[in-house]
């Protein structure tokens, strides 16, 4: 599944992308909304930098990861730990974390080896391991009783720029991977690894490289939840289910596609704040539904259907390559 | 301080139910070559179905074996029918039907949240506390009643793949699918039969599950990474890999104890199952398909 579009959307992606920075960055100086819409769009932004990251993984090298919340929690755990025992400032703290959940991605590096479903599934195994271990450590992690840090009015308000900051680095990052040589190299690794070596491309490097920056950007999302929330727990952070939310964005907002998971992150925050308030027992049924919908119809997810309607509005013939 | 004896026992009381477990997922992926995520899912909506006609009806868990394994057949072909066929094959389906049959497992668990709620649930029966002398040490009569359905069900397997002209099309769909078709076999319905087939045998290792653990909607991520540690060691497919592999499963979990503290003995299977695809990929038996 090579995903290549026409030059003229990605100027537009580069000029939409800039411009959406830049109004969410002075929103809440111009419109001052609530604290609650305030601290949503934060949310928003963790989650989207979250996503993008597990996309680089699971949609640009196609190593569908269901254990990416192992280095959430270790990001979040390492950078409270370092906030409350050394007294660190936030940011440190969050890059200690990052780099710590980093280290822990190269962990993965004997899984890497093993493709399609059988990495998929030794990532369940490694996230529940991670879980179960970090919950029993109860001097690192506070085990079931969690760790909280201490509330800082000032900080909770700033970290609406520091989570913007991120998950536009990040979605920057994403756009400069897929146009650059590394981006096709990992579209050849996709494609068949053993022809990729044969032409010289190292599946073994690019995966390990790929895996501790991907882990490392979601240990650094997880440090920033960590100081969003004040308070965090072992089965949370590291829980099946946050490993899922992972996967669901990428692959509702388009896997593969460079930014097609931050659709996905308005989407999974938009339904938490509308349906999991006012009908909290369907929302896992709702993602499994769309998830089987997307898979049989439409396999980039949304961005998928905004091509499509793209092209349909430009009439324009399908450009040889866009998709597929 | 458990006698030696007891832990061997319990460890081959486990390795039946391990086994049951592992069927239905090796014998799909043995035959089209696709994980199937919705296992875990299958094995808690047949614990539930157990549980619901014990409760309802007052069905013996074990009487109700027969309407799980129809049931879960029918939804296993159905399953097949509307969404599984029409995945891309082979390599490129791989994800694709991944993330598909994981939505189904969410589906499958939300249905379940919905219609039992959330609560842990277990099938009490008038002889779950029973117990039989053996060797010496009491072991829990229900345990040993699985222990002989899970026999009875490799047996009835293994002659069914070796011994009828059905089973023997499904090995040969294993082996190679384009050269059946050559020969005139419907790789078609046997593919159906065969996803059919193994999400019964969930159903069936559900209801078996249920009257030992207690269950909840969100139960089946464990017993699915349990079921497949036990193929990926067994070799896919081969029956008698597949028990021998449950057994060392079941064994190390038991024998866990010894060395991790209790709270952490759950989490041995996922170290096996990492540790054991990235050292044997292939299973300790090789690769044999259906053998």
């Amino acid at each position: 599944m090579i995903v290549r579009s026409p030059s003229w959307i990605w100027r537009r992606v580069d000029l939409a992308l800039l411009a959406g920075c830049v109004v969410l960055a002075v929103l809440p100086v111009v419109l001052e909304p609530s604290a609650y819409t305030h601290n949503q769009l934060t949310f928003l932004f963790l989650t989207s930098a979250g996503a993008l990251a597990w996309n680089w993984l699971g949609g640009f090298v196609g190593q569908v990861s269901f254990g990416h919340a192992a280095m959430f929690g270790v990001g979040g755990f390492v950078a409270a730990r370092l906030m409350l025992s050394l007294h660190l400032p936030a940011p440190l703290g969050w890059l200690g974390g990052a780099v710590v959940a980093g280290g822990f991605a190269l962990g993965a590096h004997p899984l890497l080896r093993l493709r399609g479903p059988y990495f998929s599934i030794a990532t369940i195994g490694v996230g529940e391991a991670s879980r179960l271990g970090f919950t029993y450590w109860e001097s690192f992690t506070g085990g079931s009783s969690g760790l909280s840090l201490a509330i800082d009015g000032d900080l909770q308000y700033q970290l609406y720029w520091w989570a913007l900051a991120l998950a536009a680095a990040v979605a920057a990052a994403s756009l400069a991977i897929r146009r650059s040589s590394l981006g096709l190299k990992l579209l050849a690794i996709k494609a068949d690894a053993d022809a990729a070596a044969d032409v010289g491309i190292s599946a073994t490097f690019y995966q390990d490289l790929i895996c501790v920056l991907s882990g490392a950007v979601v240990g650094l999302t997880g440090g920033l939840y960590a100081s969003y929330q004040s308070f965090i727990e072992p089965t949370d952070m590291f829980g099946f289910e946050r490993s899922i939310t992972f996967v669901l964005m990428a692959v509702i907002g388009g896997v593969g596609t460079p930014l097609g998971a931050l659709l996905g992150a308005v989407v999974f925050v938009l339904v938490r704040i509308y349906l999991l308030a006012s009908y909290p027992d369907l929302y896992l049924g709702l993602y499994g539904v769309l998830l089987i919908l997307i898979i049989l119809f439409e396999p980039l997810g949304l961005t998928g259907l905004a091509r499509r309607g793209l092209r349909w509005v430009r009439r324009a013939p399908a450009p040889p390559g866009a998709a597929s | 301080m458990p006698r030696l004896v007891d832990m061997l026992l319990s460890a081959v009381l486990l390795a039946g139910l391990y086994a049951t477990m592992a069927y239905g997922l090796g014998l799909i992926y043995g035959v089209l070559r696709v994980v199937n995520l919705a296992h875990g899912g299958v094995l808690m909506a047949g614990a539930y179905l157990g549980w619901y006609l014990h409760e309802r009806f007052g069905l013996d868990p074990y009487l109700s074996l027969p309407v799980v394994l129809v049931a879960s057949f029918v939804l296993g072909v159905g399953l097949y029918q509307g969404l599984v066929r029409w995945l891309p094959r082979g390599a490129a389906g791989g994800p694709a039907s991944l993330l598909l049959l994981f939505g189904v497992w969410l589906v499958l668990r939300n249905i379940a949240y919905l219609v039992f709620t959330g609560n842990d649930r277990t099938i009490l029966t008038a002889y779950s506390s029973s117990s039989v002398a053996i060797l010496g040490s009491h072991v829990s009569l229900n345990r040993l009643v699985v222990l002989g359905i899970a026999v009875a069900i490799a047996v009835l397997l293994h002659l069914g793949l070796r011994r009828t002209q059905v089973g023997r099309a499904i090995r040969a769909v294993a082996q190679n699918a384009d050269s059946c078709t050559l020969v005139g076999i419907d790789t078609h319905r046997i593919y159906t039969l065969s996803f059919g087939i193994g999400t019964a045998l969930a159903g069936v290792a559900g209801v078996l599950l249920a009257t030992i653990f207690p269950f909840s909607p969100s139960s089946g991520s464990s017993e699915l990474l349990k079921a497949f540690v036990v193929v990926v060691l067994g070799g896919l497919g081969s029956i008698t890999g597949v028990a021998l592999a449950a057994l060392i499963v079941a064994t190390v979990e038991v024998f866990a104890i010894f060395v991790l503290p209790a709270y952490l003995t759950t989490a041995v299977g996922f170290v096996l199952l990492v540790a054991i695809l990235v050292l044997r990929p292939g299973g300790l038996f090789g690769h044999r398909v259906l053998a």
